[in-house]
């Protein structure tokens, strides 16, 4: 398996316009359409992810290879991608895009935002003794909102995510999500996939990379994946299939 | 019944592939694992491609009609009840015991090719046709032992089956293969003596050879020597079908396209 | 219209002891041939096999090279009964290795809870 791309000039892999476009999860929703798109991987209608081969074969960056590991057996298609978005490659493409000076340090962003929000509540309190500071707390509140909002890219890291082709529906993927549209189509329908398949909780959110926080938005499922796929539909069919309780007319074979 | 309707080249729906096989091109029909579907609970898959107007037949795993015990009705019932939640023109199980002494072998196996044995088949072949409301077509197994003391071939043994229960035959190609290098069946001579005219579909599979025997694992790629033999069969009758097996390490959608393909070469194949 | 007893009594006997052989580990009947009686033998188990580590994928993660050596004597010793499931024989399995220490019991799940992440 190779090294991802080199993260400086205009050749970005998917993977790293996925994570600047949207954030560790975008670049694992990213790393899963490009073995999506090279049938290294299926999806069912029941939402599962498994490998074709089970040789880990074909992977062209690490984090590529980590998800081919993980669905050896079917693995639910938001299970793949908030594990790849925690995986420690999803860390390191993070830190390369940093030193590349794609992406800003999130740190100063923080202290800037936990600024803005205290002076904001601040404001809030005192606006209890003079009702005109109310605004003010809005202001800042809002501007607050409006830095947490918004993506951490340098100018050339937005330079990068601009200039990549939308054609191509790897990179759809990296630039929209499978949730986003292209051209008036939705992603996921570039790759055939049903919506419901295709639950991922970076879909449902903003693009920004995000900080931990709590159920709303981080990588858990954010509402939406539970209902659909909890009806397993393989759950009550003794197992598989067939022949006599599992496993398909076909034999056991050799060993 | 006078005849089955011209189906064309299918395979075998999976819950695992269900998106590869709405998405295949050239599926003109399918078939599901009765015992794997709910009544009032079709996968939206196999609803999706009813509503195309794929047919789809079911094909049983667990009447184990070739076994000494009793039908079990409600097995039947269910498969009946699929036939017709599907709207399916005939369902299918195999020539073959699952289960006997309160064991479950989980798996196809085959009946002695002996008087006694047949009669018990006809029986309870007999038993299931009285209990579904479409007709029924019966497979050979693919075995890799051979019971001792036969008194019949395979193909005298399956002829004997229609002619006294009048149910159909679904010709599996792979089987025939599998019996041919495990058992020494003559492929040819069992195409001879079977009753092609009563030939619902066929079906085809892949597997593996491991020591001396070929395993039909439907888990392999489908030998050209399998497919071989399905041009035998086509060189003496035209099969109103033709399915693709495959249950579990599933290739990509390229790959079981061209294995689709390469049935259609064959079916398609111009015959003088 | 029904096969006589006599037939069907016969072939009760002769598939019971087929598959007492086959999932039992019983004696080969007569006539057949043995080395074939243990291809077959290893089919079915290898099939068997296959279906409990598909649908308990963490227990043969977590039992690695052991897997199949421990399913092996389980499964003979745990001949798969008519009307038993599959999921009921993946559940039996776990149980055995627990019952005989080869997976832990019950601890593993409470751990991951103290795990970052």
């Amino acid at each position: 398996m190779a090294t991802p791309t080199s993260t400086q000039g205009a050749q970005l892999s998917p993977e790293e316009i996925g994570f600047l476009a949207g954030g560790p999860g975008r670049a694992a929703e990213t790393a899963l359409a490009r073995l999506l798109d090279a049938e290294l991987v299926r999806v069912a209608r029941d939402g599962r992810v498994s490998a074709v081969h089970q040789n880990g074969h074909g992977a062209t960056t690490s984090l590529e290879a980590r998800v081919l590991k993980q669905v050896r057996t079917p693995v639910w298609f938001h299970k793949v991608v908030k594990n790849a978005a925690k995986d420690q490659e999803t860390q390191a493409l993070h830190r390369r895009l940093l030193e590349a000076k794609l992406l800003r340090r999130s740190r100063k962003r923080i202290v800037v935002w936990w600024l803005l929000v205290a002076i904001g509540v601040l404001l809030g309190l005192l606006s209890l003794l003079m009702p005109a500071l109310l605004f003010g707390a809005f202001a800042f509140l809002w501007a607050g909102l409006y830095l947490r909002g918004r993506r951490p890219l340098t100018r050339a890291g937005k330079a990068a995510v601009s200039g990549t082709p939308a054609s191509d529906r790897v990179f759809a993927v990296a630039r929209y999500g499978f949730f986003g549209t292209v051209a008036g189509q939705s992603v996921h329908e570039l790759f055939e996939l049903p919506k419901g398949v295709v639950k991922t909780a970076s879909g449902q959110r903003k693009p920004a990379k995000r900080r931990r926080t709590g159920g709303s938005g981080g990588s858990s499922c954010g509402g939406g994946c539970g209902g659909s796929w909890s009806s397993d539909s393989n759950s009550d069919s003794g197992g598989g299939s067939s022949c006599g309780g599992g496993g398909g007319c076909g034999g056991g074979g050799g060993d | 019944m006078a005849g089955i309707a011209d189906l064309g080249v299918g395979i075998g729906w999976r819950p695992e592939i269900d998106l590869t096989v709405e998405r295949l091109p050239g599926v003109d029909f399918v078939e599901v694992v009765a015992e794997n579907l709910h009544i009032g609970h079709l996968p939206e898959s196999v609803t999706l491609l009813l509503d195309r107007g794929v047919p789809v037949l079911p094909h049983a795993v667990s009447l184990s009609l070739g076994g000494a015990e009793e039908v079990d009705l409600a097995r039947v019932e269910h498969l009946g009840a699929v036939a017709e939640a599907v709207g399916a023109p005939l369902v299918s199980d195999h020539v073959c015991f699952v289960r006997a002494g309160g064991l479950d072998s989980g798996h196809l196996m085959p009946v002695p090719r002996t008087r006694d044995a047949l009669d018990v088949l006809v029986a309870n072949v007999r038993t299931a046709q009285r209990n579904l409301p479409v007709p029924l077509a019966l497979e050979n197994v693919a075995a890799l032992l051979e019971w001792p003391d036969g008194e019949l071939t395979e193909g005298q043994f399956l002829a004997e089956l229609v002619e006294r229960t009048d149910c159909w035959l679904l010709v599996d190609v792979a089987n025939l293969y599998a019996n041919a290098r495990n058992i020494g069946t003559d492929p040819g001579r069992f195409l001879d003596e079977i009753p092609l005219e009563r030939l619902a579909y066929v079906h085809v599979a892949g597997g593996v050879e491991h020591g001396e025997v070929y395993h039909d694992t439907h888990a392999h790629a489908v030998l050209p020597e399998v497919l071989e033999l399905l041009d035998e069969l086509c060189s003496r009758v035209n099969p109103p079908g033709v399915l693709l097996e495959r249950d579990d390490n599933y290739p990509s959608d390229t790959e079981i396209a061209s294995e689709l393909a390469a049935i259609r070469a064959v079916v398609d194949k111009k015959r003088d | 219209m029904s096969g006589t007893p006599t037939a069907r009594e016969k072939l009760a006997s002769q598939q019971a002891a087929l598959l007492n052989a086959l999932l039992a580990n019983g004696p080969a009947p007569d006539g057949f041939d043995e080395r074939r009686i243990d291809v077959e033998r290893r089919a079915l188990l290898a099939k068997r096999r296959g279906i409990v580590r598909m649908l308990g994928p963490d227990i043969a993660d977590t039992l690695g090279d052991r897997f199949q050596p421990l399913f092996d004597v389980y499964a003979a010793e745990n001949p798969r009964r008519t009307g038993s499931r599959a999921r009921e024989d993946a559940a039996a399995f776990a149980e055995w290795c627990r019952a005989a220490g080869e997976l832990p019991t019950g601890r593993k799940a409470r751990w991951k809870f103290w795990r970052p992440n």
